[in-house]
C-alpha cells in the first residue's frame, strides 16, 4: 500500500489579503513533512475558476516548488486537463518532461478532461469533445516524450515533424494515470494500460467492483505505451488523533465542508445535456458527510478519520479489496489549523504507516512495468 | 460558501398562497418540454436567490416551458424562469416567475404546488429544425427564444433540477419543493438564442441571461407528485428543511 497527499488548494471565503498565500504555504509545509515521514506521493489538481473549492490552476508550478523542497516523495499531476482549449498537448509534454528533470525523475502524470461547466464553459470547450481529446492526448503523449522527431495528425491537434524537448528522465516516460470520476473511466484506464487515479470518494463495495474489473481488464489491454501502469488509487480524507471523538469532531467537519463545496460545483451535465457526461456529481455519500450509525462517532465506513486503530482498520480493508494506494485530502476548505494537520500527519506516520511497512521496498519504485529511470 | 442575498420580504410580496400539501399526483401525458440555460453575470449571482439557498458559480438562468395537451384543467402551457441553486447539497431551480396560458391551470398550479403562475400567452413550437418559445403578457412579449440545430440525445442525457417555489403555505412563507418526474420518449439538444427578455416581468430586475449555454427539447409524460418537503427561505437547508 502506498500513501499520498492530495492538494485541491481550497480557499474559504472571505478572500482576505494573503489567504491564498497562506493556503499554498501550508500545502508546501505539508508536502515537506510528508516527504520526511515516508509518504509516497504529493498530488496537485488542475482546476480553474472554482472559487473556494480549488484555487489550484497551475499545478505544475506547485509541484515544481514541492520538488525543489523535497528529496524523495514523488510529485503527481492530479491531473493535467487534456482539452486543447486549456492545455495544448505539446505544452503538456514539455512541462511534464521539465518537471521530471527538475524533480530528478519523480513525476507521475495524471490526465483528465474536467467535469464542470464552470471550467469547460470558461475556456469555450465543447463538452461533447473532451473524451475524444483526452483519448488522443494519452496516445500522443508517449510519442511526444520519445527520443527524436515525431509527427502527429489527429483531431485535437496536428504537428509536422518536430523534436519535443526536453525529454523526461524516466523512460520511456513518467507513469501515466487518468482521474476517475465517471463510472466506466476505470475501464478506459485499463484498456489503455494506464493507472486509475481515483478522485471521487467511493464506498468499499463500489471501489471493489471497479478495482476488480480494472485488474481483470488490464491483463488484456492495448497499452498506449510500452510502460503499463497498473495501479489503482482511491481518494480519502485523513484526520488522525489519539482521541477518537476529537478526531471525528474535527475530521468530519472537514469532510462535511469539503463535500458541501464539492456539491456546489456546477457540473457539466447540469448545464449542458450530453452523452459525454453522465455523472451529476463526484462524491459518494461517504464523501458528503453522511452519518454512519454503525460507528460510535458517525464516521462513514472507509473514511480515514479517527484514532490510529480505526484508520489502520479502514486501510486494511482498502488493501484487501486491491487498492494499491490511498491519497488523502488533509485539510479541505482549511477547516483544521495547520498545526493540527501536521500533528495528524505525524501521528499517522508513527502509528499507522508501520503496519504497512512491508511494502516499503516497493515504494521507492513506481508501479510501472517496462519503465524506470533512464 | 456563497449565499443568496435577496430579501425574502421582497420576494414574497406577490407570491401564491398554497392551500395545503395534499395535492397530486397530477399526470400530464404527451407534453413537450423546452429548457434553455444561460449564464448570468456575477452581479446577479447572490441577488436573485434567498439566503436559504446557495447560487451556482457561474450564476445560471434556466428557462423552462411545458406544453401539456392533457391535464385536469385542460390543455395548458407554462413558462418558468429559474435561478439554478443549491439547497444544502442538492441542485435546485428557484422559480422567480412563471406565466401560464390557462387560468384554471395557473390557479391550480399556484394553489397546489406554489408556482407563481400569472396569466399570459405561452407559445411553444417544435419543428424538426428548431424550437421556439414566446411568452407575452398584456400584449407585450416578455420572453422570446429560439433553439436551433437539433441533435438527438438519449432521454437520460437531460437533467431537470427539482423546483423550489416561494409561497405562503400553512407553515408560513416557504420554498415549496416540487419534484416533477419526466418520462422522456424523445430528446434533442438545441443551440439557444435569446431574442427578447424582460427581467422585471420574471420577478427580478437582476436577471440577465447574457451568455447562452445549452437548450433541450423533449417529448415526455410529466407527473407532479405530492409535495414532500418545504424549506425556510431564510435559513440553510440543513436547518430549514421540513417534511410535510
Amino acid at each position: 500500500m502506498k500513501f499520498g497527499i492530495f492538494f485541491e488548494m481550497s480557499v474559504p471565503r472571505p478572500f482576505t489579503d494573503g489567504i491564498e498565500k497562506r493556503v499554498f504555504d501550508h500545502a508546501l509545509a505539508q508536502a515537506r513533512l510528508a516527504d520526511q515521514l515516508g509518504f509516497d506521493w504529493v498530488w496537485a489538481v488542475e482546476h480553474h475558476f472554482l472559487e473556494e473549492y480549488s484555487h489550484c490552476s497551475a499545478p505544475e508550478l506547485v509541484l515544481t516548488a514541492v520538488a525543489m523542497q523535497t528529496e524523495r516523495i514523488r510529485v503527481g499531476h492530479g491531473a493535467v486537463v487534456c482539452v486543447p482549449e486549456m492545455n495544448h498537448p505539446i505544452r503538456v509534454a514539455e512541462r511534464a518532461a521539465t518537471l521530471d528533470i527538475l524533480s530528478n525523475g519523480r513525476l507521475e502524470l495524471g490526465t483528465a478532461r474536467s467535469s464542470t461547466w464552470t471550467e469547460l464553459g470558461g475556456f469555450g470547450a465543447n463538452p461533447d469533445d473532451t473524451k475524444k481529446a483526452w483519448d488522443e492526448y494519452v496516445r500522443a503523449l508517449p510519442q511526444l516524450f520519445a527520443h527524436g522527431h515525431t509527427r502527429w495528425q489527429g483531431r485535437a491537434f496536428r504537428m509536422p515533424e518536430r523534436n519535443v524537448l526536453p525529454k523526461p528522465i524516466q523512460q520511456p516516460h513518467p507513469p501515466l494515470w487518468v482521474t476517475v470520476t465517471s463510472p466506466g473511466t476505470e475501464l478506459d484506464a485499463a484498456d489503455r494500460g494506464i493507472g486509475c487515479l481515483g478522485v471521487a470518494a467511493a464506498s468499499y463495495g463500489e471501489q471493489e467492483r471497479r478495482t476488480r474489473e480494472y485488474h481483470r481488464r488490464i491483463q488484456s489491454c492495448n497499452p498506449v505505451s510500452s510502460a503499463v501502469n497498473d495501479q489503482v488509487t482511491t481518494l480519502n480524507f485523513l484526520y488522525c488523533h489519539e482521541d477518537a471523538k476529537e478526531a471525528a469532531r474535527t475530521g468530519m467537519r472537514m469532510v462535511g465542508m469539503f463535500g458541501l463545496a464539492n456539491s456546489h460545483l456546477l457540473w457539466t451535465r447540469e448545464a449542458f445535456p450530453t452523452r459525454a457526461y453522465q455523472s451529476l456529481a463526484n462524491l459518494a455519500p461517504t464523501g458528503t458527510g453522511g452519518g454512519n450509525p454503525a460507528d460510535p462517532f458517525g464516521v462513514p465506513d472507509g473514511i480515514c478519520v479517527g484514532d490510529p486503530k480505526r484508520i489502520t482498520e479502514a486501510i486494511r480493508r482498502w488493501e484487501a479489496i486491491g487498492v494499491d494506494g490511498i491519497n488523502f485530502i488533509l485539510n479541505g476548505m482549511e477547516t483544521i489549523p495547520q498545526a493540527e494537520v501536521l500533528a495528524s500527519l505525524r501521528l499517522f506516520a508513527r502509528e499507522v504507516l508501520p503496519h504497512f511497512e512491508k511494502d516499503a521496498p516497493a515504494r521507492a519504485a513506481s508501479g510501472v512495468r517496462g519503465g524506470g529511470p533512464a | 460558501m456563497i449565499l443568496g442575498s435577496a430579501r425574502v420580504e421582497d420576494l414574497a410580496a406577490e407570491r401564491p398562497r398554497l392551500a395545503g400539501f395534499g395535492a397530486g399526483p397530477v399526470r400530464l401525458p404527451g407534453a413537450e418540454v423546452l429548457q434553455a440555460m444561460f449564464e448570468m453575470p456575477v452581479s446577479a449571482r447572490e441577488a436573485v436567490v434567498p439566503p436559504g439557498l446557495h447560487p451556482t458559480n457561474p450564476a445560471l438562468c434556466v428557462i423552462l416551458a411545458w406544453r401539456c395537451p392533457e391535464s385536469p384543467w385542460g390543455p395548458f402551457a407554462l413558462a418558468q424562469v429559474r435561478a439554478q441553486a443549491r439547497s444544502g447539497l442538492r441542485p435546485r431551480g428557484f422559480v422567480t416567475g412563471a406565466v401560464c396560458d390557462n387560468r384554471d391551470a395557473a390557479d391550480a398550479l399556484a394553489a397546489d404546488f406554489g408556482f407563481p403562475a400569472r396569466a399570459g400567452e405561452v407559445l411553444l413550437r417544435r419543428a424538426y429544425d428548431a424550437a421556439w418559445l414566446e411568452v407575452a403578457r398584456g400584449g407585450q412579449t416578455i420572453l422570446a427564444l429560439e433553439g436551433l440545430d437539433p441533435e438527438p440525445l438519449l432521454p437520460a442525457d437531460v437533467h431537470y433540477s427539482v423546483t423550489l417555489n416561494l409561497a405562503d403555505t400553512p407553515r408560513g412563507v416557504r420554498l415549496v419543493q416540487v419534484e416533477p418526474e419526466y418520462e422522456i420518449t424523445r430528446a434533442e439538444r438545441l443551440r439557444p438564442r435569446l431574442l427578447s427578455f424582460h427581467p422585471e416581468a420574471w420577478g427580478d430586475r437582476h436577471l440577465d441571461p447574457y451568455h447562452p449555454v445549452s437548450a433541450s427539447v423533449v417529448s415526455a409524460t410529466l407527473t407532479l407528485p405530492p409535495v414532500r418537503f418545504v424549506c425556510r427561505p431564510d435559513v440553510l437547508a440543513f436547518e430549514g428543511t421540513e417534511k410535510v
